[in-house]
């Protein structure tokens, strides 16, 4: 706390004492939750949810930057008191300086000193970003150097060690990345072409004895992007050098040292009312930690490299139970469990019935298809003493996930619309969750919204899920009043009425209302959270089940 | 808590004296190109609206739904430009070309793929639209419901 208060006072005296004077800005933001005793929601076990030893905990983010002609110098403070939320890393404990920069910025170099966040092509090798609602904040601290000599050429190189809690990464990131934007250095009439390379490095000493793979573990990436028209391609190979594979928590496995790779390939087409486009991924063994040990960690904590699952992200609450994490992961402790890595892909269409046809109506209709299946990496797999495997480039072991959905969106009127989608998904619980059991779903979700005087409007959203087994079948509704543009009131609740124990179809009611005003949003809530994943961006943290009241606010200046 | 409290005192003191210009970044079109937020919007006098938004935002994609049906009856009595910035990682970052033209949006689409202008604007959730007047940040509007637009445009006539 001390060092943020003299960093306070240090830019507060450079703002007095600078000729020119810069300008300040900043954001605020505050997460609140009173966690209360619920007896009529009980765990698998009918052990109902208490609230945790300190009911009452916030995060809280303030960051202020200071920039004056080409710097800028910034600092955020974070705050979990008493405690963070539930399920947040045990290391945001107490208040203190989570990450400060200064930058120098101007057409040709970009120097920053401190915390900064950095993505190298699509992540897979090197990605440092912060999502609060994760708990995510994994900037390097150390320094960036960014290097423009021409319109067309884009140098990175990074050194730091990454933030983990309040402090850093006993491993050390090395990075580099150049971009050429080929169509801008040759000049050609109508086609884009750009290409990059990356290289990151890790170092980190380890304390197993005579280790079979080395400190650094280097990794390299080539990219290729194009675009010719309405018609675009790009593509990505990450090559991850060898390195000793973590299989169970906590593990280094000296005896298993295995080299990681993704290969990601995107091809679409798209002109004026329509789209179309497909992706393939293929990872092995591709999990990146700025500690080894960390690996398998549940908060997320030093991760190095970007593993979106890359499927549809729904935002019907029912179509998110059965949500994909992508399956990058090698685990050959038990033979009916088997992994590699994983390989699918997905396929997005856009269409709009124009205005004015028998489809489009007066205000036009559209629609999205997708779908996207996974599978688990093929391959031959040895359990027993000396672990290892050979994977297939192209091979397609168990299925893992797969999601089929329809979603159209139409306005009937000026002051009437309504959205409509149907899903299909299969879910295959053993393999993801390393648990057991598999899930095929049917979710129906139906949106409408109705506009009044007065900039009033009503939202419905209802949505049913049918499953053939877990927790079976459930319902929900919401319904969301907005009282003009600055202040909505919703009531929504999910029902798991098909559960088989009637103990535990719970319901998950809340009540909430919003108040916005230009930068600021206040909002309160009272409820049930359902136990699961969060997940933002395809990349999910667990959160338990609970009960309360929750307060949040955020602000920018 | 205490030094929760001091943290909200610092905080109030700070917005007494803060201005807000946008912030000097440079994001990709869809193209590939870079652009900068401040140089490339800079005509004097011209008001410049960024919409954040993603594909998975169903709001976000209302409110860019219903400015592209309007935009050309605002560009009659206003100079104004409507710029989409698509905070879609990499993971949904695919789909926006697609949908953007699957939907005959007609937006400049900018790609803040690792949230850089997002953080630096400080928005927390979105969607989220700025309003820019000369290289100054002189409205915000947070989120979007039904009405929304029509209330910005408004608000732009008295900017």
């Amino acid at each position: 706390m001390k060092k943020f208060i003299y960093l306070g006072l240090l830019a507060l005296t450079a703002t007095v004492y600078a000729q020119e004077k810069g300008t300040v800005s900043g954001g605020f933001e505050t997460n609140s939750q009173w966690y209360l005793n619920d007896t009529g929601l009980l765990d698998e076990f009918y052990n109902p949810v208490t609230h945790p030893e300190h009911p009452l905990r916030s995060n809280s983010y303030l960051f202020v930057n200071y920039k004056i002609k080409n710097w800028t110098f910034g600092v955020q403070a974070e705050s979990y008191e008493q405690e963070a939320l539930l399920n947040y890393n045990p290391k945001y404990k107490g208040t203190n300086v989570g990450t400060y920069f200064a930058q120098f910025k101007n057409e040709k170099i970009d120097v920053t000193a401190g915390y900064f966040y950095e993505q190298f092509g699509s992540g897979l090798l090197l990605r440092c970003w912060e999502d609060r609602a994760l708990g995510i904040n994994n900037a390097l601290r150390g320094v960036r150097f960014i290097y423009k000599p021409a319109k067309y050429v884009t140098l990175k190189t990074v050194y730091g060690q990454q933030r983990t809690g309040f402090d850093v990464s006993e491993g050390k990131i090395y990075g580099a990345d150049l971009e050429l934007s080929l169509s801008d250095a040759f000049q050609f009439a109508k086609d884009e072409l750009a290409i990059g390379f990356t290289y990151v490095g890790r170092d980190e000493a380890t304390a197993v004895v005579n280790p079979k793979f080395s400190q650094l573990t280097n990794a390299f990436s080539g990219r290729i992007n194009y675009s010719h028209d309405s018609f675009y391609l790009s593509s990505e190979y990450d090559y991850k050098g060898k390195d000793a594979v973590v299989q169970v928590k906590n593990q280094i496995d000296n005896n298993l040292i295995k080299p990681g790779s993704a290969l990601l390939l995107n091809l679409g087409y798209s002109k004026k009312g329509f789209g179309i486009d497909g992706t393939f991924r293929r990872l092995e063994n591709m999990s990146f930690f700025s500690e080894r040990i960390a690996k398998g960690n549940q908060y997320n904590d030093m991760v190095l490299n970007y593993l979106p699952s890359l499927t549809k992200q729904h935002h019907y609450n029912l179509a998110n139970i059965y949500v994909y994490q992508a399956q990058p992961n090698v685990i050959l402790n038990d033979a009916s469990l088997v992994k590699a890595g994983e390989i699918g892909g997905q396929i997005d269409l856009f269409y709009q019935f124009k205005k004015g046809t028998a489809l489009g109506g007066k205000y036009g209709t559209k629609v999205a298809l997708n779908y996207a299946e996974y599978h688990g990496l093929g391959g031959t797999f040895y359990i027993l003493a000396p672990q290892d495997y050979q994977s297939d480039f192209i091979g397609f072991g168990k299925k893992y996930f797969s999601d089929a959905n329809i979603e159209v969106t139409k306005k009937w009127s000026d002051a009437w619309q309504s959205g409509f989608s149907l899903i299909h998904q299969y879910y295959n619980k053993k393999y993801i969750q390393e648990t057991y059991g598999e899930i095929n779903t049917n979710i129906i979700g139906a949106e409408t919204t109705y506009k009044m005087k007065d900039n009033k409007s009503v939202r419905v959203q209802a949505e049913h899920l049918w499953a053939d087994s877990d927790k079976k079948n459930w319902a929900s509704l919401l319904t969301e009043f907005n009282f003009g543009t600055k202040y909505t009131l919703y009531v929504s609740d999910m029902y798991n009425y098909g559960n088989e124990d009637a103990k535990l179809r719970h319901h998950y009611y809340s009540i909430g209302n919003s108040y916005r005003y230009k930068s600021t949003r206040i909002a309160l809530a009272y409820g049930r959270q359902r136990g699961g994943l969060v997940c933002v961006g395809g990349v999910c943290r667990y959160v338990p089940e609970s009960t309360g009241v929750s307060l949040s606010l955020n602000t920018s200046f | 808590m205490k030094n929760l409290l001091l943290l909200v005192f610092l905080f109030v003191g700070i917005t007494a004296f803060s201005q807000k210009q946008m912030p000097n970044i440079s994001l990709s079109d869809l193209e590939g190109k870079k652009v900068s937020v401040t140089a490339d919007f800079m005509e004097k006098d011209k008001l410049y609206i960024f919409s954040f938004w993603a594909t998975w935002c169903t709001p976000c994609i209302n409110e860019l739904d219903e400015m592209n049906d309007v935009q050309d009856t605002w560009k009659k009595s206003l100079a104004v430009e409507i710029i989409a910035v698509a905070t879609d990682d990499s993971r949904t970052q695919k789909r926006i070309k697609p949908l953007v033209n699957g939907k005959g949006w007609d937006y400049k689409i900018l790609l803040d793929s690792n949230q850089e202008l997002k953080r630096a604007l400080g928005i927390v959730n979105i969607p989220y639209t700025v309003v820019v007047k000369n290289g100054v940040i002189v409205h915000i509007q947070n989120g979007f419901v039904p009405g929304s637009d029509s209330e910005l445009f408004e608000k732009l006539k008295a900017l």
